[in-house]
């Protein structure tokens, strides 16, 4: 019992100290950058003050303190001040400068040469022994090249509608490649489709589940593109019934670029979550503050 | 239709994607009619089977299959079957066949190179009479399993995801995301910048499990992510603080972790 009583007055004498040493401080870096005349103006108040409350010495006490303070730390604090304050505005250009560099990091990962040349072989050779799936693949391309090369991206290209078409025309274009192995199901409802949406996210998304949940399955499996709003809460989730998370495997410059991007664009009010799926597969599911149209 | 000989050769095909089967397929038929294909599979296990069942002269494997890589299938197939691997644009892939004798083929197969490989095959076949490749194809392909091995960022047998039951679902959180770890009583605490999670795990288990450069243990009962950590403060009663970004709380450092941070 006394020990406890002995630490809580401990815990409050500490308590005391800091909230004392911290009002100090603040009175510090006011004297430090405080104009003279107004230095002087607050101690003729001082003085009319301690003068009616009979305590002059009180006044001169606070008159040579301020005084000393303002004299002797009064250049140095303000310059450590000054420089706290472009450390500030640093900062914020250096998160504007993060989040630049992961939007490039972002685009230049779009078109992986590696997909660009596949399809284009599978173009080539369906022009000798299919045709007309040639020609669809060869329409679905251009639709996605149209919409992940940055020179060519339209303007509206931050709505959740064009970031769901640009993802149709990828899984039309693995669907020719993998046949019965992709199954797709997209769960996008109309009124979503202008909601504001980051581009490039989904893409991901979409890109891992097939490369490590469908590709590596021998029967293959369903993709599920689905989104809705909860509360003010804007859900897109890509879902997966194929191999599911490798617990030893990192995650990958993929998923990491989406997670800096949300918490550079969103801060807090934003995520990726990460499930698994009881049956097998798993779940990418972005979260992030619901807004009907982008601001004009 | 035969060849000098009387025997009619036979070959597999695998290949995880149709379309690439279906050109293969037809490209055969106009450089080499007289070779029958008596198989075709959609992935390397499959390939295994089907080659085992069939034993065909030539196995025409992709390299990247589901199930079974196309290399791991030649390793079981190389002794009854010539081995012709097709692949996608790869250069580790390229080099490592660049260096050996086996027989490649870029995908998608072009029919002047398809018409060379096989000529070549239909020589060494008739030289060979029935005694295929031995010792030295195997070595081969053991190499280059290592190669590409190699490329592939094998997984570092660390922790890389941690689970985490929310409600009915199993939340999977990835060790990038976590600050710290906390030992509770019963459970330990997943800290991460915006959420905090209760898992079964010991800390003991996780410091096993966990790659010792990614997470620091810095007291008793908490481990911290290194990457997050802000500062090293001393508060009043002189013990060693950490402040971690994108978390306003402190830790403990305990006495005897502190010499972690004595460069700092």
């Amino acid at each position: 019992m006394r020990a406890s009583q002995i630490n809580r007055a401990l815990d409050f004498l500490r308590d005391a100290f800091r909230e004392a040493s911290k009002l100090w401080w603040r009175f510090f870096d006011w004297v430090a950058v405080v104009e003279w005349r107004q230095l002087m103006l607050t101690w003729l108040f001082v003085f009319i003050f301690c003068g009616l409350v009979r305590t002059p010495e009180l006044g001169v006490w606070f008159l040579f303190i301020s005084l000393a303070v303002k004299v002797l730390a009064g250049g140095k604090r303000r310059a450590e001040l000054m420089a706290k304050e472009a450390t500030v505005k640093a900062d914020v250009a250096n998160l504007e400068r993060r989040l630049m560099e992961a939007q490039m990091a972002a685009l230049q990962a779009q078109v992986e040469p590696h997909f660009l040349f596949n399809t284009l072989a599978l173009i080539g050779q369906l022009i000798e022994t299919d045709p007309p799936e040639a020609a669809r693949v060869h329409a679905h391309l251009i639709e996605y090249l149209r919409s992940t090369l940055p020179q060519m991206r339209a303007r509206d290209g931050g709505t959740l509608g064009k970031q769901v078409e640009l993802s149709r025309a990828y899984l039309s274009i693995m669907q020719a490649r993998m046949k019965e192995r992709l199954q797709v199901r997209f769960e996008v409802p109309m009124y979503l489709h202008s909601a504001p949406f980051p581009p490039m996210m989904l893409q991901t998304l979409i890109e891992n589940s097939i490369k490590h949940g469908l590709e590596p399955k021998i029967e293959g499996g369903t993709v599920t593109v689905r989104a809705f709003v909860a509360g003010a809460i804007l859900h897109v989730e890509v879902c997966d019934d194929g191999a599911g998370i490798d617990l030893h495997a990192d995650e990958g410059v993929g998923l990491a670029n989406i997670r800096e991007r949300l918490q550079l664009l969103y801060g807090l009010d934003a995520e990726l979550i990460m499930h698994a799926i009881p049956e097998g597969g798993a779940c990418a599911t972005i979260r992030l503050p619901y807004k009907m149209m982008e601001d004009a | 239709m035969s060849t000098q000989d009387g025997r009619v050769f036979t070959a597999m095909i695998a290949d995880d994607e149709a379309p690439m089967r279906d050109l293969l397929r037809s490209r055969l038929q106009t450089v080499w009619p007289e070779l029958r294909i008596v198989a075709e599979a959609s992935n390397g296990v499959e390939a295994v089977a089907l080659g085992e069942q069939h034993q065909p002269d030539i196995a025409f494997l992709d390299i990247r299959m589901p199930g079974m890589s196309g290399i791991e299938a030649a390793r079981r197939l190389y002794a009854r079957s010539h081995i012709v691997f097709a692949t996608a644009y790869d250069q580790y892939a390229l080099d490592a066949f660049e260096q050996g004798a086996l027989d490649y083929l870029l995908k998608p197969v072009s029919a002047d190179r398809l018409a060379t490989t096989c000529a070549r095959l239909r020589t060494r076949m008739r030289m060979q009479a029935q005694a295929p490749a031995g010792e030295d194809i195997g070595e081969q392909l053991a190499r280059l399993t290592q190669l590409l091995e190699k490329k592939a960022p094998a997984p570092t047998g660390y922790l890389r995801w941690i689970q985490a039951q929310v409600g009915s679902n199993l939340r999977m959180i990835s060790t990038r995301e976590v600050l710290f770890f906390q030992s509770d009583e019963k459970y330990t605490r997943v800290q991460t910048a915006g959420a905090e999670y209760l898992i079964r795990k010991t800390l003991k288990e996780l410091l096993e499990e966990l790659d010792p450069d990614e997470f620091w243990r810095i007291h008793r009962s908490t481990l911290v992510r290194v990457d997050a950590i802000a500062e090293v403060t001393r508060d009043l009663r002189g013990r060693h603080m950490l402040r971690l970004r994108n978390y306003a709380g402190e830790l403990e450092i305990s006495r005897n972790h502190t010499y972690l941070f004595q460069q700092m």
